[in-house]
């Protein structure tokens, strides 16, 4: 008590007063306006003790006023704390559950593809029914097997030709027929301008632009 | 001088909604056949049929592709060279039909401006799970101005007919040539009447 009468001294012309204290609202309190408080009150017990007896009942009122004030102080900081409580468990489950959620959609280490736009796709390397191909790859695939289908019945056409007796052996061996036995020749070897031609008329239809 | 296997070839292209029988349609007419195992198209095929028509031996060099969207891009680009485009939808599938605005507006994008359009309305036989009815497709077929036939692959029903309907709408509009001269490519790009097989 001694040294808040010290401070009392040395504080009198500095800020506001220790009163002011009470009149702040609860949640802007701080340590000092605790320390000012508790100043206060050892202030007024220090009074009760030391003055007459005659002054006694309006002190002791006095020091209630206060206590009471201290007390409603309590009571908003302990409901507004009870309350942030509350809401920071609510907030803690939440946070559990969802990294709980996160850890099962995925195993540890692909938090790369959970970063994945909506158009992307994610291959997994161990299916042996992935993607592997390029588009322009199975675009050329198909071009192929199509020109081949096309040879195929070129030569299909022309055995047929060759069975019903249509074409003579005299015609066989004349120039016309050498153009399309380049087509029907098995070896191939020879890729005559004759063969591309007849292959690519079919093909045009992909080609056109290019011939 | 030899004799030539056919006089014309033109070239037709089958497109449509995955599943609607694009296959099977042109199955039934190359081979006369049907098949209910469903296998889809892989990017795209053909097939070639012969037909007569005014005298004319026209071979019908009948590409088809796969409907499934990952395709698109490669079946895009055969659109060009087509003279004859056939858009098939199936008629107890409500999707394939919406999706004939789609289908019309490829052709617009991809293909040659004069090419011959046509719609089918396939798988007919299956009266009891049709979903769109006929007077629907000839509607939308009239606000376009193509022709329409309700097809049934599996029942042979119209098959030949829509093929050889389109092939005369071709050969209507394909410029008579003298006896004698050399198919006549009327864009270089498209190789309308090429393949002309000099054997026999």
């Amino acid at each position: 008590m001694q040294g808040h009468q010290h401070q009392e001294e040395g504080e009198v012309k500095e800020e506001p007063s220790p009163e002011s204290a009470f009149e702040k609202s609860p949640f802007q309190l701080t340590a000092e306006d605790v320390y000012d408080i508790s100043y206060l009150v050892g202030r007024e017990i220090l009074k009760i003790s030391s003055e007459p007896q005659g002054e006694v009942p309006t002190r002791v009122a006095q020091l209630q006023f206060k206590i009471v004030r201290i007390l409603e102080m309590l009571e908003a900081l302990v409901n507004e704390s009870n309350l942030t409580v509350e809401e920071l468990k609510m907030e803690r489950d939440n946070l559990r559950k969802e990294v709980e959620g996160l850890r099962k959609e995925g195993p540890p280490g692909n938090a790369e593809q959970l970063s994945l736009g909506p158009d992307k796709m994610i291959i997994d390397l161990t299916d042996p029914n992935r993607p592997r191909f390029t588009l322009q790859e199975l675009r050329d695939v198909l071009q192929e097997r199509n020109q081949l289908k096309a040879q195929l019945l070129i030569t299909q056409e022309e055995l047929q030709c060759y069975k019903s007796g249509i074409i003579s052996q005299r015609e066989d061996q004349a120039g016309p027929m050498e153009k399309e036995s380049t087509v029907c020749s098995p070896s191939g070897s020879s890729k005559s301008n004759e063969e591309k031609t007849i292959i690519k008329r079919l093909f045009s239809f992909k080609y056109g632009k290019r011939i | 001088m030899a004799k030539k296997t056919y006089d014309l070839l033109f070239k037709l292209l089958l497109i449509g909604d995955s599943g609607v029988g694009k296959t099977c349609v042109l199955f039934r007419f190359s081979d006369d056949a049907f098949n209910t195992t469903f296998i889809s198209t892989i990017g795209i095929d053909f097939k070639i049929k012969t037909v007569e028509l005014q005298g004319k031996k026209i071979k019908l060099q009948i590409w088809d592709t796969a409907g499934q969207e990952r395709f698109h891009t490669i079946t895009t680009s055969y659109y060009r060279g087509a003279m004859g485009i056939m858009l098939v939808y199936d008629i107890t599938n409500g999707k394939s039909f919406e999706n004939i605005s789609k289908w019309l507006r490829n052709i617009d994008e991809h293909a040659n401006e004069d090419v011959e359009r046509m719609l089918l309305g396939n798988k007919c036989d299956m009266e009891d799970k049709r979903v769109v009815l006929k007077t629907k497709g000839e509607q939308i077929a009239r606000e376009h101005g193509i022709r329409f036939f309700e097809t049934s692959a599996k029942a042979n029903i119209n098959i030949e007919k829509a093929f050889l309907t389109l092939a005369e709408d071709i050969l209507r509009k394909t410029p008579v040539k003298e006896p004698n001269s050399e198919n006549v490519d009327i864009s270089s790009g498209g190789g309308v009447t090429g393949w002309k097989n000099k054997c026999c």
